[in-house]
């Protein structure tokens, strides 16, 4: 009706009024700014100070030289680094691991890719990148040394205990997870049974079974590395947990389509490949992927079953006589890498959340 | 406080933005005491953005409201006492979930104006009773169908003794045989000479109960006369073409 | 122990699931910076990490002292009684169990009709009861012949006398208590932002002030949102922190090098421990589910819409 020049508030004005009611929108709200930008500003600076500003960073700096400057001594990681990464994987060979980790990393990054989402052309590229990480790192063959798995440390050895938990674990929760519904109740019992026990221990028990106790039970035939059994431990615990992510997907997706398909025929392996699984897997991939990033903070704690994987080469590395004041800048190091990881991890699961939303309703 | 003479809302030159959307644009009304007004209009209109002005649950980025003789601007203690004269039902009723029909009735009176629980309680069985559900003051909100809770959000509303209620389309969200029973009570109400505005699509009801109907569109305020010469003989053209949407079909 | 820790970790993260859900945006955005930092890294990381920061404190002789309090590296010593273990717990034990009927009174429906002045009478009482309770299971507990407290005081190259807490114990509370306040303060968010909008609003339309739209809907709300969640944090809590202590006293390098003297033994230890495990496990689970059943929303929640 009326022509007015009315024009939208402009930026500044509206700037001024999200500041208003964001930051001071009352007395307390005030205050409460202020002590918060107080303290940012406070942690900003003093972590600035500490890693960079008063740090040392040359390798040859002793005790001495770092209490002097007051900051982070990162000489110590200079030093120390390849036990860290390696563990004590023999100094010449380290190149082997190193690459073996760039493998892994690199498989991981491309399964990420959606255009690598194709289960044939997913299992070649994670067999290729077994088999390469295997070869590269025990070696035997294409005139490589051999490096026995109880000198495998170090980086690597998160790596390579992570990505087997998950790669051997999530086709075993699939399969569980399908047991526990099956229209046969002796399985589904047993296997109900069998998911709710593993899930009521904690990790380091059952990691300590597998790792000390079965030598002393099974006939010395079945039992091998105490790698692998390990990894079989931790993938049995992934497994059992992200049966029941897939089994709460599974109870989300409407029966009526399983029906649906059952009238039209489709056999049972098309009927939950094609149609069951992929919804399931839709509807569980937030809580799958939080169980992932769990995995990979959880292999820190085969440090209590003798492996030297990244935590337990980090405290080795600032235990020796010269280094032992530097542990904050050994723990800083290690927690920088389970954050990269751990973070980038969650990043990608988010980013997933959103695609696969985007495509649904 | 409230001003004995002054109508009950003034609003003048109104407008509000959403970044860069216009959705209020100029809006100028009076609605005396004890007036009756509905608001009707296609959605994405600005209805309900305007009656949300009215109690701030909407800022408005310029002009004018009074309630009650009293400008609202932006301190907190003129929002809060206005809020207590201006009741609102919403159109997904916003029971407390976690509180009883009794509970969620005194809750308000009780903590805002310090009524006495004794007192609280007997305001809200009257007014239970006057919707015509107080055999559920003891249940829970998710007990009960949807007219039902349409219906304590009204009592829930009234026992803050309003002077003016605002609907914001509260027959929207529920099945078909239950909107007569919320109507009912709303049509009542009207009569004891409450002051209501109404965000409604329900014509029937415009026709029977309102003093004045307004049609918005695009933000502004297209036409509004008395229900009569508006359903018989709209003057305006989209007013027409609204007009033969909702009723025509 | 680990019930200190717990309790810590809720009361901080309850802070920082409030400052991340705040309007105030500097507050969240330290929020933030403290829940990604502290979930994101290992709890195990984290225990070795304050464990290392911990034994490396002063030795003895140089031993931090506030008060009648002393913090070196080998432990914290600190005043304690005279009694004997079995009249401390029972002590404990009492003073838990008036902290319990006191929140069950506030909390229960039962008392929902009783007027608050009586009931915080009854409060007062049950607390009155409880602390004389305690005071009569101490002295009947007492150790005859000594002081009924005891100071730490420093004899040698050693620091005698008082209660001594290991390092390994705060060492675990702390780490416990930093981790689980991340991993709550992210549930805590999560509850208010299940909270509907439109009860946010309901509340204000009815003229409740800002404080009150909060303490009696929003944090209402929030809580019976949570609660599930925070259930399988508290137990998850709980496990790590009975394995924290197992560990701990062991020392934690001894177990690393497969210390496995005897096969059969350790068998039967496991063998225990999991059962325990499975037990604890359960009733804890159970409880707390009861809980939540106790305050869980009635009906079916049609038409809390958002």
């Amino acid at each position: 009706m009326t022509d007015l020049s009315i024009h939208a508030p402009d930026p500044s004005q509206r700037l001024w009024r999200r500041l208003r009611s964001e930051y001071f929108a009352s007395p307390l709200g005030s205050i409460l700014t202020l002590v918060c930008v107080a303290i940012l500003g406070l942690l900003i600076w003093w972590v600035l100070d500490w890693t960079l500003f008063r740090a040392t960073f040359e390798a040859d700096a002793r005790a001495a030289e770092c209490r002097a400057n007051g900051g982070a001594c990162w000489a110590v990681i200079a030093n120390r680094w390849r036990l860290i990464m390696f563990g004590i994987y023999p100094y010449d060979e380290q190149w082997r691991s190193a690459l073996a980790c760039v493998i892994v990393i690199a498989t991981v990054v491309l399964s990420c890719l959606p255009r690598m989402w194709g289960i044939i052309r997913l299992a070649a590229i994670w067999l290729f990148a077994a088999l390469a990480f295997y070869i590269l790192m025990k070696g035997g063959a294409l005139g490589l040394s051999r490096v026995s798995e109880e000198q495998w440390g170090g980086l690597a050895l998160t790596l390579f205990l992570f990505v087997s938990t998950v790669v051997i674990g999530m086709p075993l929760a699939v399969m569980l997870a399908l047991m526990r519904r099956s229209e046969m109740p002796v399985i589904a019992r047993v296997t109900g049974l069998f998911i709710d026990a593993i899930r009521s221990l904690p990790l380091l028990a059952i990691l300590f079974t597998f790792a000390v106790v079965l030598p002393f039970v099974l006939p010395a035939m079945l039992t091998g590395e105490k790698l692998y059994r390990v990894i079989v431990g931790l993938a049995i615990f992934f497994a059992a947990y992200q049966a029941e992510i897939i089994r709460g997907g599974l109870q989300g997706t409407a029966s009526g389509q399983e029906e649906a398909a059952k009238a039209l025929g489709i056999p049972y392996r098309y009927r939950i490949s094609r149609i069951v699984l992929p919804q399931a897997f839709r509807l569980a991939l937030p809580a799958t992927i939080n169980q992932i990033v769990i995995t990979f903070m959880e292999t820190s704690l085969v440090v209590v079953v003798g492996f030297v994987e990244l935590l337990a080469a980090g405290n080795a590395a600032y235990n020796t006589g010269e280094w032992k004041f530097a542990y904050v800048e050994v723990y800083v190091f290690i927690s920088a890498i389970y954050f990269t990881f751990v973070f980038g991890l969650s990043r990608y699961g988010a980013y997933l959340e959103r695609r696969m939303n985007v495509g649904r309703r | 406080m409230s001003n004995r003479q002054a109508p009950a809302i003034e609003i003048t030159g109104l407008n509000k933005f959403y970044g860069s959307f216009h959705a209020l644009r100029d809006i100028n009304l009076t609605v005396s005491r004890g007036e009756k007004v509905v608001v009707c209009g296609p959605s994405g209109s600005g209805k309900s953005t305007m009656i949300r002005c009215i109690n701030q649950l909407e800022e408005h980025d310029a002009g004018t409201i009074r309630v009650l003789g009293t400008a609202l601007d932006d301190s907190v203690g003129s929002i809060d006492e206005i809020r207590r004269e201006v009741g609102m039902v919403f159109q997904h009723f916003n029971l407390f979930p976690h509180m009883t029909v009794m509970e969620n009735c005194t809750l308000a009176p009780m903590l805002v104006r310090k009524t006495p629980r004794a007192e609280a309680e007997a305001t809200a069985m009257r007014f239970l009773e006057k919707v015509r559900i107080p055999d559920q003051a003891e249940k829970f909100p998710g007990q009960l169908s949807g007219g039902q809770q349409q219906r304590v959000a009204i009592a829930r509303a009234l026992c803050m003794k309003p002077e003016i209620l605002l609907f914001d389309e509260p027959t929207s969200a529920l099945d078909p045989e239950m909107i007569a029973e919320v109507l009912d009570v709303m049509s009542s109400l009207a009569t004891e000479g409450m002051t209501m505005i109404c965000v409604t699509h329900e014509m029937g009801f415009a026709r029977k109960v309102a003093d004045r109907v307004i049609f918005m569109d695009r933000g502004e305020i297209v036409e509004e006369a008395a229900p009569d010469a508006f359903f018989s003989n709209p003057r305006n053209e989209r007013t027409r073409r609204f007009l033969s949407q909702v009723l025509g079909h | 122990m680990g019930f200190v820790g717990l309790f810590c970790a809720t009361l901080l993260g309850l802070v920082i699931g409030l400052a991340r859900s705040s309007k105030n945006a500097p507050a969240r955005l330290l929020g933030t910076i403290y829940i990604e930092i502290f979930c994101n890294i290992p709890l195990i990381v984290q225990l070795f990490f304050w464990y290392a920061v911990v034994t490396q404190l002063p030795n003895p002789r140089n031993a931090i002292q506030i008060g009648h309090v002393m913090l070196t590296g080998r432990g914290l010593h600190f005043p304690g009684l005279n009694v004997t273990v079995l009249s401390a717990v029972v002590a404990i034990a009492i003073m838990i169990a008036a902290l319990f009927v006191i929140l069950w009174i506030a909390v229960a429906r039962r008392f929902g009709r009783v007027e608050s002045a009586r009931r915080r009478l009854l409060s007062l009482g049950v607390l009155v009861t409880g602390i004389l309770g305690a005071a009569v299971a101490l002295s009947w507990g007492r150790i005859p012949e000594t002081p009924l407290v005891s100071l730490p005081e420093l004899r040698g190259l050693n620091i005698r006398g008082g209660f001594q807490l290991r390092p390994e114990i705060y060492a675990l509370a702390f780490a416990i208590t930093v981790y689980g306040a991340a991993y709550i303060g992210e549930i805590v968010r999560g509850g208010f932002k299940s909270v509907g909008r439109g009860q946010v609003e309901a509340a204000q339309a009815l003229g409740l002030s800002p404080w009150r739209v909060f303490s009696r809907v929003r944090m209402p709300l929030a809580v019976r949102a949570m609660l599930p969640i925070l259930i399988n944090q508290y137990v998850w809590l709980i496990k790590a922190t009975t394995l924290g202590i197992a560990v701990g006293f062991s020392d934690f390098f001894m177990v690393i090098a497969g210390s496995i003297t005897h096969s059969g033994q350790t068998l039967e230890l496991i063998g225990i421990l999991m059962a325990g495990f499975l037990i604890i496990n359960f009733s804890l689970a159970a409880v707390l589910n009861r809980v939540n059943r106790a305050i869980a929303l009635k009906g079916k929640q049609i038409g809390v819409a958002q």
